[in-house]
């Protein structure tokens, strides 16, 4: 398998410490150590122009307990950039940096407009408060209108910093009698709003019928809030079995009210020419990840792992071509990967695996992906929640293409991350893994097993037998997705740690990286 | 004059100089030695303290 040498990136694991954070950071060479010198003050630059400057958000930061944990921020970057030297530290810092700047834009607007803190009325007019799993497409044709959704800021995002960050909410709606079985992410945004730690914004809201029965819970327990708040929230209700074709005129009717909703709301109108805008933008960023992902079917892929997944998570299903500097980043990574593709350059000391890693994956371990590559040479070529939507949707405006609009973001709000696998038959689910598994030439699936989603769990014995047929190395990994007390993230680690000793008869790439003490850390 | 304008000049550049080395100097330490993320870690436990006692409307 293929190897390159690289400055400091053996013994990955001593920079880890029994407490919350690492003990220092990596040393990478010169170039790139100044370079990631340089992004790091960048970010705080960026991180304190933006919040920290503003009275409101300090204020913030002592209101709401979700707020601590983007002390993190810089930690984050750490652990996705691990290892990393040259193009490839340059896309994670294009993509990371990008995210960052957002997210602190989306905080700021957050506080501004929130009944507690900035309490800015006419602002407030002006905001929708968006569901944290609906594809914002529906707001591309509503170019004075803010979308936020304060699930993303409150939970989606702290727990890729902190581990622990959504243990509080978790408890609080266990507490309140609601069932400890079902997927933690919509139990503690459930819990967040029961603890009445979620800011109070928008005009109006847009709710959407999310991918399990924990979703369904969590939305009836926040929409009661939103209701006893005065926000009149609608209900985008989207068909299931996106695949067929006798539910599209339903769907798009559902996206014809909800725009109807907004515009009853906001006072705005539906803008046709800012539509078509962002739709161009949406197909300039699919034909980008279709370029990346070409790569990844060689032997040199470039942009994959968490920098494929938190990128795409991120501009797929928030942005959606709403924020043009998203499109700068795409080329910026583009040009990256085709001068790191020319020089076959490799992202880790060594190659020995081509996964695929499939199912709902662990969000207090998103850096799993890193870890997979720097300590067994796994690289992870895709996941499944990176596995959305390649249409190239309508992006001329003509009168046919406004009727076709209208099923474009009904296509692309069904296409939701995690609900285009999670939901739309075995197809969706089952047989186009083992489709990626031939394309991207895998030897390997990386299976994670939310233990809380049922969708998933009901499929395991179906994968072992395809698996076995194919003779292809699947890996199962358990995790609770939000709430580490149930699956460490060193309980994640040993499952892959004993299939590659006790099934592959492998030693690590990086010892160090085996065991790690990080049951504290962020 | 125009010679002490630019011993002036001089001072200044090399005050600049001084001043912009400083900063990444004591910047760098910082960035290397995680002291940002050590520094934040400690205030985690003083901002608990502080949202344990907001007051909440909590209910279902």
């Amino acid at each position: 398998m293929a190897k390159s040498k690289r400055i400091g990136t053996q013994n990955l694991g001593r920079f880890y410490t029994e407490g919350k954070v690492r003990n220092r950071r990596e040393w990478r060479g010169l170039a790139d150590t100044a370079y990631d010198y340089s992004r790091w003050l960048y970010n705080w630059f960026n991180m304190a122009r933006i919040v920290l400057v503003k009275p409101r958000n300090i204020k913030a930061m002592f209101r709401y307990r979700w707020m601590g944990n983007y002390l993190a921020v810089p930690m984050m970057v750490d652990r996705h950039t691990q290892g990393l030297r040259g193009e490839h530290l340059r896309i994670c810092h294009a993509e990371q940096d990008i995210i960052i700047e957002d997210v602190a834009k989306l905080l700021d607007k957050l506080f501004r407009a929130d009944r507690r803190i900035g309490n800015d009325t006419e602002f407030n007019k002006k905001v929708v408060l968006i569901d944290e799993n609906a594809m914002q497409s529906v707001m591309m044709g509503f170019p004075g209108i803010v979308p936020l959704s304060r699930e993303i800021a409150s939970t989606y995002i702290p727990v890729l910093l902190n581990q622990r960050a959504a243990l509080h909410y978790i408890d609080i709606a266990q507490e309140y009698g609601l069932a400890g079985d079902v997927c933690p992410m919509p139990e503690a945004e459930a819990g967040l709003v029961i603890d009445d730690d979620a800011p109070i914004v928008g005009c109006c809201a847009i709710q959407c019928n999310t991918t399990c029965d924990g979703s369904l819970m969590g939305n009836g327990v926040v929409y009661k809030r939103l209701t006893e708040e005065g926000i009149p929230t609608h209900q985008l209700a989207v068909p299931l079995r996106h695949r067929e074709d006798d539910v599209q005129e339903y769907a798009a009717q559902e996206i014809r009210n909800a725009i109807a909703f907004i515009e009853e709301h906001t006072g705005e109108k539906w803008d046709w020419a800012h539509y078509f805008e962002c739709a161009k933008r949406v197909n300039f960023a699919t034909r980008s990840r279709l370029e990346w992902m070409e790569m990844s079917k060689t032997d040199y892929p470039q942009v994959f792992g968490s920098n494929l997944a938190l990128y795409t998570e991120t501009n797929y299903m928030v942005v959606n071509g709403r924020i043009p500097l998203f499109n700068e980043a795409d080329k910026k990574i583009s040009a990256l990967a085709q001068k790191a593709y020319k020089k076959k350059k490799l992202v880790a000391n060594e190659y020995r695996h081509r996964a695929i890693v499939w199912g709902v994956q662990s969000h207090y371990y998103m850096d799993f992906l890193v870890w997979l590559l720097n300590c067994w040479g796994i690289i992870p070529l895709t996941d499944m929640l990176s596995m959305v939507s390649t249409k190239i949707i309508a992006e001329e405006d003509t009168p046919e293409n406004r009727e076709q609009a209208i099923y474009d973001i009904a296509w692309l709000t069904e296409n939701m991350l995690m609900r285009n696998r999670t939901h739309g038959g075995y197809k969706v689910l089952l047989d186009e893994l083992w489709e990626f598994v031939e394309e991207f030439n895998a030897d390997m699936v990386i299976l994670w097993e939310h233990m809380s989603c049922k969708a998933l769990d009901g499929m395991h014995g179906q994968f072992e037998e395809k698996a076995r047929e194919k003779g292809i190395h699947l890996v199962w990994v358990s995790h609770d997705l939000f709430d580490p007390r149930v699956i460490s993230r060193q309980g994640v680690r040993d499952q892959i740690n004993s299939y590659m000793r006790t099934v592959m008869r492998e030693e690590p790439v990086d010892p160090s990286l085996e065991v790690l003490s990080d049951e504290e850390s962020w | 004059m125009a010679k002490k304008m630019k011993k002036n000049l001089l001072k200044l550049l090399l005050k600049l100089v001084l001043i912009v080395v400083g900063f990444i100097g004591v910047t760098f330490v910082v960035y290397f030695y995680n002291l940002d993320m050590k520094l934040t870690s400690a205030m985690e436990p003083i901002l608990t303290h502080f949202y344990d006692k907001v007051k909440r409307d909590q209910h279902l």
